[in-house]
């Protein structure tokens, strides 16, 4: 079994059956540590405290429909991987929607695990890379700034 | 007299009389050419007489030639008459035909509204069975996984402390997956009760049926249709059963949903309300939709009158509810204002009429 890369994965749907079997599943067979939500409100007030990798959302739910959801989980975690849930009477809408607002990928109900797998650790892993080359980011504007710094003590030192 | 013979054998009926007299003027114009010649031959001996007959014979032969003409015409008119009533008579055909072709059309209609209401009623479903089926089949696939973990581990000899910790582990993962999937199959089985009253076979069969129960399954097949931001609500009063032909009332139910959901543009309200009244029972389904003008609200149940478009199969629901309300012996008002919304009553006899058996 591949548990290389671990993350934190958060599943919302309004169905707590589904929520469910996606948490068992993905506890049997990664490492991820998986937070589960029946309600967006709730899913929304657990980002104060933590920082998922990937948001997987149902479509159809009640209280808020899944791209808006997953609309303001971007504007609360930028770099978030986001995945929509959608039933199949709900897949041209759904597909319309993605398209509009640039998810990463969608899973059809009723989906198939091994697909759920490949898609939240691939979605893991883009999470990382992100992160990773933000981290990086940050080093070499810290290492530019160090040197502007750097270079102007030395214009100052020697003029 | 050949002429008048050819003319005679040609008649009909109507003629006859003219003829017999013409043949009278002609007898007697030889008559008098007779005793003319006589005369003459006579020298002249009775030329009074003979002038008498001629005149006479001269008279008798306008009147014939009178007959004969009034006896062409009336032929002629009478042969424009069998003309006249075969040409309605083709007419005739030809309408009875168009109505028997705009009969069938209008079957054919009301056949597609019902395949739309179907349609309706199978997406629903499909809806439905997403969510318990997608769980049971991930939970197949969860348990069948942690069974062959589960023997992998089991096919050492000794079974060491990190193997246990792994079992513990793949014991605890499995936790909530027999009653998720209890929930599922429950839930499939309801869903498969609450097709029953659609899909009878035989949509004459009647019954007393609990209306509530009809309006629920109803709701739950339709619900997942329901835009964003609509509520759906329902106040039920106390109903006695209701007897029916249960799969034509589920389908003005789902009929007048639909109707509902489509005045809808954007977030608004249903609102289903019951009541009984003496022999009666009132169901009520009111929309916060966009209403219908006033200049439509005597059309809506004509048969292709539709707001939304000449899609076929559409404009033809209330058609239908129509039908199976009269059928039930009941009745469907409309009350609607513009911009308000829309409601629809339907008022239904606790018992069927007996002449109720003959729809379907």
């Amino acid at each position: 079994m591949t548990r290389d890369a671990t993350g934190t994965v958060l599943v919302v749907d309004d169905e707590e059956m589904v929520v469910t079997s996606i948490e068992s599943f993905l506890q049997l067979e990664t490492s991820h540590r998986v937070l589960c939500y029946t309600s967006t409100g709730a899913a929304l007030r657990s980002l104060e405290e933590t920082r998922p990798d990937v948001v997987v959302a149902d479509f159809m739910m009640p209280d808020m429909d899944g791209i808006t959801f997953l609309k303001e989980i971007r504007e609360a975690r930028p770099r978030t991987t986001r995945v929509l849930l959608t039933g199949y009477a709900d897949k041209g809408n759904a597909i319309r929607a993605i398209n509009e607002v640039g998810l990463y990928q969608y899973l059809e109900k009723p989906w198939d695990n091994e697909h759920l797998k490949l898609v939240i650790q691939n979605a893991v892993e883009r999470a990382r890379l992100l992160r990773d080359l933000e981290g990086r980011m940050e080093a070499l504007e810290e290492a530019n700034s160090e040197l502007s710094d750097l270079r102007r003590r030395l214009i100052e030192t020697f003029l | 007299m050949q002429e008048t013979g050819t003319v005679a054998s040609g008649m009909a009926g109507p003629g006859g009389g003219a003829i017999a007299r013409g043949g009278g003027a002609i007898l007697l114009l030889v008559g008098g050419i007779g005793l003319l010649a006589r005369g003459i031959e006579a020298g002249f001996a009775l030329p009074a007489g003979a002038v008498a007959a001629g005149v006479g014979a001269v008279w008798l032969a306008l009147e014939w030639g009178l007959a004969l003409r009034r006896a062409r015409s009336e032929a002629s008119a009478s042969e424009r008459l069998r003309t006249e009533r075969s040409r309605l008579r083709s007419e005739k055909d030809g309408l009875e035909q168009a109505y028997r072709e705009l009969r069938s059309q209008q079957a054919d209609l009301v056949n597609s509204a019902r395949l739309a209401t179907l349609g309706s009623l199978v997406a629903g479903i499909a809806h439905e069975l997403d969510t318990p089926l997608g769980s049971l089949r991930s939970n197949h696939d969860t348990l069948r996984r942690a069974m062959s973990k589960l023997q992998v581990i089991l096919e050492d000899e000794r079974v060491d402390e990190s193997e246990l910790d792994e079992v513990r582990r793949i014991v605890r993962a499995l936790d909530g997956v027999m009653d998720t999937n209890d929930l599922a199959m429950d839930r499939m089985i309801g869903l498969v009760g609450s097709l029953r009253t659609f899909g009878r076979p035989d949509s004459s069969e009647r019954d007393r049926v609990d209306l509530h129960e009809a309006l629920d399954d109803t709701v739950r097949l339709l619900e997942h249709r329901l835009g964003e931001g609509v509520r759906l609500e329902t106040s039920y009063g106390r109903l006695p059963r209701v007897e029916c032909h249960p799969a034509e009332v589920n389908q003005v139910f789902m009929n007048l949903l639909l109707n509902a959901s489509q005045a809808l543009e954007g977030p608004g309200e249903i609102e289903i309300r019951t009541a009984a009244r003496d022999d009666t029972v009132e169901i009520e389904v009111r929309d916060t939709g966009k209403g219908i003008p006033e200049e439509h609200l005597d059309r809506i149940f004509e048969p292709g009158f539709s707001t939304r478009g000449s899609r076929m199969g559409m404009g033809l629901g209330l058609l239908i509810t129509h039908q199976i309300v009269d059928r039930h012996g009941g009745q469907i008002e409309v009350e609607s204002e513009v911009g308000e919304g829309t409601s629809f009553t339907v008022s239904l006899p606790v018992s069927l009429p007996a002449s109720a058996d003959e729809g379907g």
